[in-house]
């Protein structure tokens, strides 16, 4: 998928005007917000668990080598094949490849965040492999052909009318608002996808090591599906899933469904382990595990490493004050909100998503959330150091950031320049005692008055009271 | 026991007042309150701004005024944060210095943190009468745990009473140089935090930080609301809410 | 270097040495699998299993005798109108369905281990017909899950895993002393029973449902739009 990040300041400003976006947030915001607040008490000790997650997730990055090696190992064992991608073309590569050697004609694909990644629908389609979305939100965005907008929850940003408008134009159909109902017919049309699919493709929420595992959580049953019914199964995932053992995958599943849609479980947890077996009735005959790197080997080791322990539960962009006002597109590639503030900008190139790192308050909301304890804001500030070293930061900006310091730093010039600057404001505040407008600051008078200062400093008062 | 005052440049600037009000309700709990004269700025928008050189000057600044304080108080959970919770990030290549700072955050508080955890004062001198509603900023609430401190400050006046708003722990969209660079989306989380306001029919707005009150008490004048007081909880607590400066 | 190469190599030039666990570390993780924190033990496995999967909307009748199973499942599906036809695992073939008023057939057929087709895709082929037109599928469970009250489901020849999934309904028959606490109770009884995991283990908690449409919980989006556990003592 194409970042385009740098368009970030202009899509902030149509996505406040969206009235229908604003409303689809809102709702978002409750359930989602709301639902994970219900449950996430359930958790026995919840720091203690986060802790425990959060550890796991180090100790699988520390020694990403070898658990990837032993996954390859145990799952190869098993009968599946692994295959290692350095970038998303590559994975296209693979999968086209795949589907030539198995004679794929049809793929049934279940919510992968990666193949988003990898434009990974273009790139079969290209090759003449029809591919079907088969997550309903999924299918909603390719009938659309939109980009997802939440990693969850990706038709987040659609509201029922508009998908019955679609769903009667492209189906055919008389026009339905119910949701139930539309998701009845959206089932009906889907199923023989399913049945008829020559390859299934799913993502992998993580890979067990010790067992040499793929498991995917799903709500809808599609991932069942799609691993279940075709002869051809390609799971595709970033190396950074990898985790040792099926108890520290359990640990991690306690956190990882209370935290995004608020279930204390989803409906179907599936590990799916090598090829059906000659005497089973079901189950894929060829089973393909891919692994993308994508830029995140470049974060082993360092200070951003932290960021690969994401389990993809979006409770950060759910709990986001700037998420919750202008949902996922406007953050420009496939990963929105807090963590895609900081994949994308470190995936796609710092250069090319100068706003991703500076457009938060470091409210902090969504490292209080993280099941895995990354720390968001840290992380976004340590971008914006490097913004800073890489010479980013307008020449204003930094003008004022380095004036501003030099003046902290040399207490009597400090003195005298506060005193006469809150003076002049002073007066430009006026009886009302408040600024409608200001030189250089319109990004806060244009939507703000600016409550005007007292007209001495504190420190000056402070004086005089003490030699009075 | 002696506290050091970091009045914070926020406050020092545009509301002194509310300085003076944190020094009334130090006295009033016994503290012996010293104002350094040097003391400036903690440095937080060029750390916040990935300015980290700059930072590191004035963390050794601050260290060099402040350290030999009992305690040191600050107005603003913000700047507190900043001492308590990144300074030792801050001074990290430096391991003497990172010890010192430690140290010193350590015995760093925020104003309500102080007064009910360390100098527990006997009355409150407030004499606000009505309803307000208490905004949570954020640096108080999720780096230093500030939630109750202030609510129980100010349950001990007897003619108010909270009316709790909406969200009240979600972020005013202030931000530092975030309301100035990303000023729409600024002002629309300050408008929510307007409107969450408004609707428990308060007749003040109390908070912790400065920079949050100043966002919200711009966004409500700038929407015509000239009525609803904007306080910080000092001014609420001391009762110097009424008088100038 | 191919591409595998490459990114173990990246991995390896970069990571922390200070962080890197020793060999023997790591075989003893593998080895003893520690658990992470748990919940606390539930005072009673069953009631707590019931409340946790009728949280989930899952439906749920006992009775003590196996052979009243084809009149539970059958008075279940009347008092919805629900269709009666469907098939069930081969375990459960024996029980006496058409007594009950139902059309329920093995899958795979009875007797089990019949010859197969001859290996190969055209074999594969021939087992890969799915009937999507059975409406109910009955099964049993490797075991039930309490923490969450989930059905754990081995795949395997005689318990395919289409069953649980295709119909409309899915009804499964669990004896109540194969619930254990929590998930990692059911890893343990999977190591101590079989060696390894199965091709697919499918953990189930009630009906499939999606809210991508508006975030409003609608229940059947791909898999059954209902889950009736029916809990019975089963002897093996």
């Amino acid at each position: 998928m194409q970042n385009t990040s740098l368009q970030f300041k202009k899509q902030v400003t149509i996505k406040l005007a969206d009235v229908r976006l604003q409303d689809a947030l809102s709702r978002l915001q409750s359930r989602f917000v709301g639902g994970r607040a219900a449950v996430i008490s359930e958790i026995h000790d919840l720091e203690e668990t986060r802790i425990a997650a959060a550890a796991i997730r180090d100790h699988a990055l520390n020694n990403l080598d070898y658990w990837l090696q032993h996954f390859e190992q145990q799952a190869t064992a098993r009968g599946a094949i692994v295959h290692w991608a350095e970038t998303g073309d590559d994975v296209n590569r693979i999968v086209t490849e795949i589907a030539a050697l198995h004679n794929v004609k049809t793929a049934a694909k279940s919510k992968s965040m990666v193949s988003e990644e990898c434009g990974l629908n273009d790139a079969l389609e290209e090759a003449g492999v029809a591919v079907m979305e088969t997550d309903l939100g999924e299918y909603i965005l390719q009938l659309a052909h939109e980009a997802p907008s939440h990693i969850v929850a990706p038709v987040v940003h659609k509201n029922k009318e508009e998908i019955a408008d679609l769903f009667a134009e492209k189906h055919h159909t008389p026009r339905k608002t119910d949701i139930a109902e539309l998701c009845r017919e959206a089932r009906e049309i889907l199923r023989p996808a399913f049945l008829n699919a020559d390859m299934g493709i799913s993502g992998a929420n993580f890979l067990i090591a010790e067992t040499g595992s793929a498991l995917i959580v799903t709500n809808e049953g599609n991932g069942r599906l799609v691993t279940t019914l075709p002869r051809v199964h390609v799971a595709i995932t970033g190396i950074e899933k990898v985790v040792p053992t099926l108890e520290d995958v359990t640990t991690l599943l306690r956190l990882l469904p209370r935290s995004a849609t608020g279930q204390s479980i989803t409906n179907y947890v599936s590990v799916l382990t090598g090829t059906k077996k000659p005497e089973d009735h079901d189950g894929p005959e060829h089973f393909h595990i891919i692994l993308l790197d994508n830029g995140r080997s470049s974060l082993i080791g360092g200070d951003m490493q932290e960021m690969l322990r994401c389990i993809r539960c979006g409770a950060c962009m759910n709990h986001c004050p700037v998420y919750q006002n202008i949902g996922g597109h406007a953050y420009g590639w496939v990963y929105p909100g807090p963590m895609g503030s900081i994949l994308t900008p470190v995936l796609g190139g710092i250069e090319n998503s100068p706003d991703l790192p500076n457009a938060s308050t470091l409210c902090g909301a969504c490292a209080v959330v993280c099941p895995v304890k990354i720390p968001l804001p840290d992380l976004l500030r340590k971008l914006r150091e490097k913004q800073m070293q890489l010479g980013m930061k307008s020449r204003q900006e930094t003008f004022m950031l380095k004036a501003w310091a030099w003046l902290a730093l040399h207490p009597r010039l400090y003195a005298k320049a506060t005193a006469i600057g809150v003076r002049m404001l002073k007066l430009i505040g006026g009886n009302k005692k408040l600024i409608h407008t200001l030189p250089g600051a319109g990004g806060w008078t244009d939507g703000r008055d600016f409550p005007a200062p007292a007209g001495k400093t504190f420190r000056e008062l402070y004086q005089q009271g003490k030699h009075k | 026991m002696r506290v050091g005052l970091f009045v914070t440049c926020l406050v020092d600037a545009v509301r002194p007042r509310i300085g003076f009000a944190t020094i009334k309700l130090l006295e009033a709990a016994g503290c012996e309150v010293t104002v350094p004269a040097q003391q400036t700025c903690c440095g937080q928008p060029g750390y916040n701004a990935g300015d980290r050189k700059s930072a590191v000057a004035l963390a050794r600044k601050f260290l060099n005024e402040f350290e030999a304080f009992d305690y040191v108080v600050v107005p603003s959970g913000s700047c507190a944060g900043m001492i308590r919770v990144h300074y030792p990030d801050v001074l990290r290549d430096d391991p003497a210095l990172l010890a010192r700072i430690t140290a010193l955050g350590q015995r760093t508080y925020e104003l309500t943190d102080f007064l009910t955890h360390i100098a527990m004062p006997e009355n409150i001198p407030g004499k606000f009468k009505g309803t307000l509603t208490y905004h949570d900023s954020c640096s108080g609430l999720r780096e230093l745990n500030i939630y109750n401190q202030p609510r129980v400050l100010l349950a001990n006046m007897a003619d108010v009473k909270i009316s709790e708003m909406v969200e009240s722990t979600t972020c005013c969209g202030f931000g530092g140089t975030f309301s100035v660079k990303y000023g729409e989306l600024s002002t629309r989380m300050a408008d929510n935090k307007c409107r969450h306001i408004t609707d428990t029919h308060a007749s003040a707005i109390v908070g912790g930080d400065l920079g949050c009150l100043l966002n919200i008490e711009g966004r409500l004048r700038r929407n015509g609301d000239h009525t609803t007081r904007v306080l910080h909880i000092a001014e609420a607590l001391s009762g110097l809410d009424e008088e100038a400066p | 270097m191919n591409a595998r190469e490459k990114i173990l190599a990246r991995i390896r030039n970069t990571q922390n040495p200070a962080a890197v666990a020793t060999a023997q570390t790591i075989a003893s993780h593998l080895a003893k699998h520690p658990r992470g924190p748990l919940p606390p033990q539930p005072n009673n496995l069953l009631a707590c299993f019931k409340e946790r999967a009728l949280k989930l909307s899952s439906d749920i009748l006992e009775t003590n005798n196996i052979n009243d199973v084809p009149a539970l499942v059958a008075k279940y599906l009347n008092e919805r109108k629900l269709p009666i036809r469907g098939v069930c695992w081969p375990a459960l073939a024996t029980l006496r369905w058409n007594d009950a008023g139902l059309e329920i057939q093995s899958h795979p057929a009875l007797p089990l281990h019949n010859p197969l087709p001859q290996a190969g895709e055209e074999a594969n082929e021939l087992l890969r017909k799915f009937n999507d037109n059975d409406l109910v599928g009955i099964t049993g469970a490797f075991c039930a899950i309490a923490e969450t009250g989930t059905l754990m489901m081995l795949s395997g020849a005689d318990t395919p895993a289409t069953t649980s999934l295709l119909p409309e309904t899915h009804i499964a028959a669990i004896d109540p002393k194969r619930i254990v606490a929590t998930m990692e109770d059911a890893w343990d009884l999977l190591r101590s029973e079989n060696k390894q995991p199965p091709r697919a283990v499918n953990f189930i908690s009630g009906p499939s449902r999606t809210a991508d449409i508006e975030q409003t919980v609608t229940l059947g989006a791909h898999g059954p739009y209902r889950v009736l556990l029916i809990l019975v003592p089963i002897n093996e």
